[in-house]
């Protein structure tokens, strides 16, 4: 086919004039096309490495006192017992009894569902709730809407979800028990439904996060590979999967990763309604971590703890890049 | 183009002249500050501080402290009064006001750490006295020292309610008094009376007794009168629960709530060491002994037949469902029937509540040949003063100490804002007298009968375990009990778990 709408023939234009014309046509060039334009040539040289080093070197230092330094004194607290100031080496022992420590071992399997679930309806309701409502006619309204919870502070959101699965006057135990889901105790009260009740807080205010992010990633979809796919015959939905999805698997990397690691630090709603009970049923690693450190000031201990969530969370970073890194069939 | 005075001042004085009269000015006020500085200083020597009273009082003037207390009515009330003590002087205090367990954290940080942020602490017996006795200066140097003010009550057990000071004051070793008791919250029983009467008959029909509650009630009736109670919700009927536990989110008060069962029933401790003192080495507990069982056993069988909330109900928790009417009767800190009596908040006030000591241990349920009590502990909350500041803001800190604690000071405490007093000459006031009976100016004196007169008394006061580890000991024994409770362990595997996990805690 030579003849376009704008009825110029594109064979026998360069590839610059065509993108040229296509730049005149409406909506569609909005949008970034699949091929990425060569860069723009260099109109300054590049400056020698130690230039750059030396703009950063007064704000490297300033990182480094302010985490290297405890991030030092961490690892040699982990391997000693005792107070500040009192303290006795003891080698690896905080590390061995670890490995018998009933609570330490039932955190993290704790701490993989409760973020396993999270992530999870995050990101499925997060994506569902970016393409409802991208192009939506109130886009913006929704999208003002959708930030509120995020803008909470973690603590505050907990006192909040405190008061509606209150048993006694809470709004949210009322309609869950009108709908029969729960009996008449509070959803917080039973060790069986008491994770899922942090859970829901979690996804309510974070899941906006997703959205949000998802969103920004809808909008540089490229529309020529949907309009091929469509002019293919492909339906809506084979489209989201085959083109739109594949598209988003980089902003998406970034909103899980972000999403994972907030799972292993924000326990200020746990504190908040549960303080990691009943039963332990809610005390994931953080959680078991911070009274460690903080309640029962076991502060070899606690340092321990916390290295080892540090090099799990480093790892499992890892690969969860690795796994969103493979190059996709939206050609990244 | 603009307005000039004839006479305008800087026409008349020159440049110079002027910032020569700008050095004179400086130089007087730096003269006045430093004249004031030595006089705080010379005013601060011991010798010139014992010349007059007003001199021992203003011996700090200048001095500036921060309490770091418990949001308890005392703290709040104390607040408004801090201008008349800075007036009486010259300390300037700030009351930074928290939850319990926040309070513990930042006092743990402050004292381990080695600074003074806060150099007076609200130290509550088990939670912050017992991990960290150590870290609070010893007050016994200056209770009497003449060159400070000195309450003219004095400060011996003799004026304190039966043990508060060796609750709050004296861990591990009887020579130290680290704190002065600030305030109390004693447990006793929160009856619904209205409620209680309307099922007497059905309940006498089908128990054989009334339903009715005395300082010799048992921990028997309790589970007799929660399981009439739970029939009647299984069979449809409208009305509350009988009874609720304290199993929610703060482990020190569920800590609390089954060690009155255990105490009640041969006065069953968790460790053969000094209840007033404590011990830095507890040894073995006697958690997972058969008495231990049993008392698991009907604790259990009470949580299965009690309010449905009771694993997220913590202490003010409970209390709210008590307000709301959705249970008959609560066991509750004494400090909590002002909210209680408050007709707007309370479904329970108008004098439909009635108040009894804490239920008495059941004969059929001793196995450790000990006598049945009416097990009541506590939480006394002392004021304790940082070690690491300096001995001056030491000695500054311990005239707020005697200030918050005296008499006069807790009189008004409880007339405001419904205080818990802890000198034994508060009572005697007639107003206070008269305030324990209805209709009451002061809702927390409707409790004092049971708690001042019966509860704190021996043998049914329990005060410990006060042992350096009691914040990991609480956690524990709350979520092993949780568990328990939530079915994933029967009564026999949960006292082998806790006497494993206690026992571990403490070699370790």
């Amino acid at each position: 086919m030579t003849e376009t709408l704008t009825g110029i023939d594109m064979s026998v234009r360069a590839p610059e004039d065509r993108f040229r014309a296509r730049k005149v046509s409406t909506e569609v060039e909005a949008r970034p096309l699949s091929a990425a334009l060569p860069p723009p040539g260099r109109l300054n040289p590049a400056a020698r490495k130690a230039y750059y080093f030396y703009l950063m070197a007064p704000a490297i230092a300033l990182l480094a006192f302010i985490s290297l330094y405890p991030f030092f004194w961490l690892i040699v607290m982990a391997f000693q017992k005792g107070d500040m100031g009192a303290v006795e080496w003891v080698g690896f022992k905080n590390f061995i009894d670890l490995a018998s420590d009933d609570r330490f071992l039932s955190g993290w399997v704790l701490l993989f569902r409760y973020s396993a679930m999270c992530l999870f309806l995050q990101v499925s309701i997060g994506v569902l709730l970016a393409v409802v409502v991208n192009g939506s006619r109130y886009e913006r309204f929704l999208v003002t809407a959708l930030l509120m919870p995020m803008m909470m502070a973690p603590a505050v959101a907990g006192l909040l979800w405190l008061f509606l699965y209150n048993g006694t006057f809470g709004w949210y135990h009322w309609i869950f028990h009108s709908l029969g889901l729960l009996g008449s105790g509070s959803i917080l009260s039973s060790a069986k439904t008491a994770m899922y009740a942090i859970v829901l807080v979690d996804v309510w205010q974070w899941t906006p996060l997703i959205t949000l992010i998802a969103l920004a990633g809808l909008k540089r979809v490229p529309r020529d590979q949907i309009e091929a796919n469509m002019v293919d015959g492909a339906s809506p939905f084979r489209n989201f999967f085959a083109i739109v999805l594949p598209n988003l698997y980089p902003v998406l990397l970034i909103a899980v990763l972000l999403r994972f690691m907030d799972n292993f630090r924000f326990i200020d709603h746990i504190l908040v309604l549960t303080g990691g009970g009943p039963a332990n049923a809610t005390k994931i690693l953080p959680v078991y971590l911070f009274e460690v450190a903080f309640k029962f000031f076991d502060l070899g201990r606690g340092a321990a703890i916390a290295l080892v969530l540090l090099v799990v969370t480093i790892i499992l970073g890892k690969i969860l890049v690795g796994v969103f890194d493979r190059p996709t069939a939206g050609g990244r | 183009m603009f307005y000039k005075p004839k006479k305008a001042v800087y026409s008349q004085i020159s440049r110079r002249r002027f910032l020569e009269l700008g050095g004179y000015g400086a130089t007087m006020l730096g003269t006045g500050s430093l004249a004031v500085g030595l006089n705080s200083t010379i005013m601060s020597t011991r010798v010139q501080a014992q010349s007059s009273d007003d001199a021992k009082w203003k011996q700090f003037a200048g001095s500036k402290l921060v309490f770091l207390s418990e949001n308890t009515p005392p703290s709040f009330a104390i607040r408004e009064k801090l201008k008349y003590f800075y007036d009486l002087t010259g300390i300037e205090v700030e009351i930074l006001t928290d939850d319990l367990p926040v309070v513990q954290q930042k006092a743990g940080i402050d004292l381990r750490s080695g600074t003074a942020d806060y150099v007076l602490q609200y130290a509550q017996d088990k939670p912050i006295g017992a991990p960290f006795a150590d870290f609070y200066a010893d007050l016994t140097p200056m209770l009497g020292d003449e060159t400070l003010p000195q309450d003219p009550e004095g400060y011996g057990d003799e004026v304190w309610f039966e043990s508060f000071l060796d609750a709050c004051g004296r861990f591990y070793d009887g020579d130290r008094v680290i704190a002065l008791p600030y305030d109390a919250a004693i447990a006793c029983t929160f009856y619904r009376k209205d409620i209680y009467e309307a099922n007497s008959k059905d309940f006498e029909a089908e128990y054989g007794y009334r339903m009715e509650f005395t300082k010799d009630s048992t921990w028997q009736n309790v589970l007799d009168f929660a399981t009439f109670f739970k029939k009647k919700k299984d069979a449809g009927a409208e009305g509350p629960y009988g009874y609720a536990q304290h199993q929610g989110a703060f482990a020190w008060t569920t800590q609390l709530d089954i060690q009155r069962m255990c105490f009640a029933n041969g006065r069953w401790l968790d460790y053969d060491i000094d209840d007033r003192l404590g011990s830095r080495t507890p040894g073995a507990t006697n958690w997972g002994d058969e008495q231990s069982v049993l008392i698991l056993e009907k604790f259990k069988a009470l949580a299965d037949v009690s309010h449905p909330d009771n694993l997220a109900n913590g202490t003010l928790e409970l209390n709210t469902v008590y307000q709301s009417g959705n249970i008959a009767m609560q066991v509750q800190y004494h400090e909590f029937a002002a909210s209680v009596e408050d007709e707007a908040t309370s479904l329970a006030a108008g004098g439909k509540t009635g108040y009894a000591p804490c239920p008495k241990g059941v004969p059929d349920w001793i196995r450790n040949g000990g006598e049945a009590v009416n097990g009541t502990n506590c939480g006394i909350g002392g004021i304790a003063i940082n070690k690491n500041a300096s001995e001056e803001l030491q000695r500054a800190a311990y005239i707020f100490a005697i200030w918050s604690t005296s008499a006069d000071n807790q009189y008004e405490v409880l007339k405001g804002l419904g205080g818990t007093p802890t000198r034994k000459s508060v009572l005697q006031r007639p107003d206070v007298i008269a305030a324990q009976q209805r209709p009451s100016s002061m809702p927390n004196a409707l409790t004092f009968e049971p708690v001042y007169d019966f509860g704190i008394k021996q043998p049914n006061f329990v005060l410990g375990p006060k042992i350096p580890k009691a914040n990991e000991y609480h956690s524990i024994i709350a979520s092993t009990t949780q568990r328990m409770l939530a079915g994933e362990l029967s009564p026999a595997e949960t006292g082998a778990e806790l006497k494993s996990q206690l026992d571990a805690l403490n070699e370790g």
